[in-house]
This record gives C-alpha cells, structure tokens and sequence, in this order.
C-alpha cells in the first residue's frame, strides 16, 4: 500500500525548556509497548546506562551577554531517503509505504550495527540486554490503537511535552499543523548535506528577535 | 569509531587467505609450478583454515548469531549482505580446490573462480565501509585499494613463510625472488598507507555543529548530550584513547607492518635464508592487526557531533 504520507515531528526550539519530559514518557510508554523493553544497565550503580528512544540535548551559542541557551530534543528523523535501511543485511531495518515510519523488526536484527554505522544523525542504540537495535517507532502503537481514547492517539513524547514544543503530524499533507509550521516558521533540517531528507525538522528560534522587536518598539 | 576485535580478525584473516589463494592460483594457473603435495598438505588447508577462522571471528560482533543466516536475504542493497554470500561460497570453492589437490588434479577453471571469489570478496568487504558516504576517512577507493594491497602483500608473504617450512627444497623459488617479491608489495603498500594518512589529515569535515543542530550561530557549543553514564552512541563511535596512544600506534604501524619487515626481507635477500622471510611475516603480522584498528579508529562519524559534553 503505496500511500503519499509521512508521518513526523516538527520540533519547535523556541519553546523547549530542556525538562526530559518527553525522554522519559518515551520511555516509560516504549519500554512496556510493542518495542519494548528498553533496557537499562547498572540502573543504581556509578554510570547507569540504557537505551531511550529520544534525548534532549543543551547547546550554547555566542557569548555573553549576547547569548542563548538551546535546548534540543534528538531522535529518529524518520528520513524520506533513510540511509539505514539499505545497508540491513537481514530487512530488518525498514520504512513502512503506508506511512513513511522507519522501523526495525526485531525478531530479524542479529544485532550487526551497521544500520547505527550508516545513520549520521546517532539516531539508533543498540538494547544492550536484548542486542538488537532500537530506534523511535513515533509511538507506532499508539498513533494506530484502537483502545485509546482519540485524543491519545499521539506519540507519548507530544502528549508529555508541557511547552507544545513537539508537533506531530503528515509533513506530506499541505494542511496539516505540522506542515503549516514547517511553511510559515522556516522549518529546517538536520545536516541537509547528506541528503537523507529527514522528515522531522524544527522551528529555528526567533523568540529573541521577536522580543528585541517589542523592545525597540516601545 | 571503536575498533572490534572480531571485525579486525575477520578482516585480516580473510584478506590473508585470499592473498594465499591468489598467489598459488596465479602460479599454477597456466603450468603447474606447485608441486600437487605443496597444495594438498599445506598452502589449501592452511588458507582453508584461515578462512574458517576468520568466518567464525565474524560471527562476535554480532548480537544474535544464531540468525546470521539471515544475513544473506538482502544482497539487492546490502553490501555486507553480498559479503555474507561470498565468503561461504570463497569456501566451498577452496574446499573443492583442496579435494581435486588431494586427488592429485588440478583444474585452470577453479584457479580461475578462487581469483575471481577473491577479488569479489575484497569489494563486497571494502565496499560495507566505503559506501558509508559521511565517514570520510572510509567514503574513498582507497579503502578497496589499501585492503587488496595489504590482503596480497601479507598472503605472499605467508605463501613464502610455507614456502620455507616446507620440507623439500623447491628450486624454481628461491628466498631472494620471494622475499624480492615481497619487498616491493610491502613498499607499495606503504605508499598506499601514507598517502591514505595524508588524505586523512588534509580532510575538512563537511557536516560541523551548525549544519547537525541548524542553529546558525558560528560560536556555537555542546553544554550537554543529556546522558551521563554513556550510551550506545558514546561506546560505539569513540575509539576512548588518548592522541599520545594513536600517535605511538602509527609509529608501531608503520614500523611493524611495513619497514621492520621490508629491512628483514632484504636480509634474507642479501643472505638468501628463508629464516628472515619467515620473521619477516610474523612482525607484519602483528602491524597488520595494528593497521586494522587504526582503520576503524581514525574513522570519524559525524554522530560524534552530538556527543561533545556530558554535564
């Protein structure tokens, strides 16, 4: 089934306060979903260590006082032209026709890494436990559960984002929300260079240009 | 990236084999220069035998080998798929070149698929690294040329150490035309070695810090990867070692895999004894294992980017 979607986040850098509220929701819904478990290493020790679909990340940039502090969530872009799934030696690794979610069967993955060797964003960590690979599924049985309520049909990292910074939607479908805020935020993506095409792509921020406007306005 | 020993046998071993194989095929290609015994009961086990260790060396990186099997489906898009059907095939064939030495026959067809098996099997092997396009240090046909050049080279030189230890003295080789032979495989592969070391150094990274989080700013720095105890992305793409240890690790290379071997080769040149062919081959040995380490340790991965700082 050959269908024109393409199901993505938009990621808006304006309004992500850096809170991990959506790498543990990930986790706890992944962790006990359809690609869990997601196991954690050494959990109590000196280093704990575990596989997390999603990690939010903090980045500076200029110096000081002209400053800003980014914080900047980083999972599976979910790319239109993924560059892990050729190289999967067992199919594995694949993105689905229906609704462009890249995804790994794990009773295929013997574990190689290669996919990890060929995805230049670090988007996939192998579940040390199980020894196969992992990556975000965009919550691929929530989105499609008929148990839950509809307004929960959304990944879990969307619904636990308390700021909205985090927009789920078809990135194909010209109306969608997530489109519209790639067209009318300038909606980037990451390392165009390698013309992996991600689907996920984020709002760059203009927070500090909106303000510096009200500033110089009044 | 983090070197794995496995890969690293694999590698090496196979190249080994397939350059034993290549050697032997091509001299006994048109006229039987090898004696069917010097076949039979030494170079194809022993080449045989590396290949099946080197197999099995292949199966520890994996994280669940009782489904390697599976690994041969995909060979439409999948380099290491390829590989996987090769290899076994590069076996068999071997076997079957072993069980006509045995029987005393020899068959210019065979000769003729092991060269061809094994010039296969160095493509589909440097092609997995080579057409990862955003590890510059691999994205190049000098992956290719570095590991058929190193694959021959240590297969001659393994071809001369039997050679050696061969019980019967075989006139038409004698120590100065193998180990002469040997000396200039080791110098081109020096050359390839260095000039891929140049290329390495001049490299500018195409993707940086801006172009993998798209804020545009120039000054622009991690304060944190958000992690703290590591994860699989900062075990599996840093080599964990300090510039001094890469830095002696290139002085041992290059003495070890190349220059130490090429002064014992002109030793037993100059003093025609199979003994220092055979040290010679033993310290290229140890270089190789070395080189291949280095090869994926001085691979950057621009995933790197995003895992600069923990705090």
């Amino acid at each position: 089934m050959k269908t024109n979607k393409q199901l993505a986040l938009v990621i808006d850098l304006n309004v992500c306060v850096g809170c991990h509220a959506c790498v543990t929701s990930c986790k706890e819904w992944n962790t006990q979903g359809s690609a869990g478990p997601l196991n954690d290493l050494h959990a109590y020790g000196e280093n704990p260590t575990g596989t997390f679909f999603n990690r939010v990340q903090t980045y500076e940039a200029g110096s000081f006082p002209k400053m800003e502090t980014v914080h900047f969530p980083k999972s599976c872009l979910h790319c239109e032209d993924p560059p892990c799934v050729p190289v999967c030696p067992t199919g594995a690794s694949y993105k689905r026709a229906e609704d462009g979610i890249v995804l790994v069967d794990y009773d295929k993955c013997i574990g190689c890494k290669y996919c990890a060797w060929a995805c230049p964003y670090g988007a996939r960590e192998l579940d040390e436990e199980r020894q196969v690979m992992t990556k975000c599924t965009l919550c691929v049985d929530r989105i499609y559960s008929e148990t839950l309520p509809e307004s929960e049909r959304k990944p879990a990292c969307v619904l636990a984002c308390p700021t909205s910074a985090r927009i789920f939607g078809d990135v194909h479908d010209p109306l969608s929300e997530a489109s519209i805020a790639i067209k009318e935020r300038g909606g980037y993506s990451l390392m165009p260079e390698w013309e992996t095409r991600p689907a996920n792509q984020y709002l760059p921020r203009s927070i500090m240009d909106t303000i510096q406007a009200v500033m110089d306005e009044n | 990236m983090q070197p794995n020993f496995s890969l690293i046998f694999f590698t090496t071993l196979a190249g080994m084999a397939q350059g034993l194989i290549i050697s032997i095929a091509l001299l006994n290609f048109r006229s039987s220069l090898l004696p069917g015994e010097f076949l039979a009961w030494l170079a194809l086990p022993v080449a045989l035998a590396l290949l099946v260790i080197s197999l099995l060396a292949s199966f520890f990186h994996l994280g669940h080998p009782e489904r390697a099997w599976r690994a041969m489906l995909m060979w439409r898009t999948s380099w290491l798929s390829r590989e996987v059907l090769v290899l076994p095939l590069f076996i068999a064939v071997t076997g079957l070149a072993w069980l006509f030495a045995l029987n005393q026959q020899q068959s210019t067809w065979l000769w003729l698929a092991l060269i061809i098996l094994a010039i296969a099997l160095w493509v589909c092997t440097a092609q997995i690294y080579q057409c990862i396009r955003f590890i510059q240090e691999w994205a190049n046909p000098l992956t290719l040329v570095n590991f058929m050049a190193l694959g021959l080279t240590s297969g001659w030189l393994l071809f001369a150490s039997l050679i050696a230890i061969w019980p019967t003295v075989l006139p038409s080789f004698e120590p100065s035309l193998l180990a002469g032979f040997g000396f200039i495989l080791l110098f081109a592969c020096l050359n390839i070695k260095l000039w891929i070391w140049r290329r390495n150094q001049r490299l500018k990274p195409i993707s940086n810090l801006n172009s993998a989080t798209g804020i545009k700013n120039p000054q622009l720095r991690q304060t944190s990867m958000g992690l703290m105890g590591g994860s699989f992305n900062t075990r599996e793409f840093f080599h964990q070692q300090s510039n001094l240890v890469i830095s002696n690790l290139r002085k041992i290379i290059f003495f070890n895999a190349y220059f130490i071997p090429m002064i014992a080769l002109a030793y037993a040149i100059s003093t025609q004894s199979y003994g220092w062919i055979i040290a010679a081959f033993m310290i290229h040995c140890s270089g190789l294992i070395a080189e291949r380490w280095m090869f994926f340790a001085e691979a950057n991965h621009p995933q790197n980017l995003y895992y600069q700082r923990v705090s």
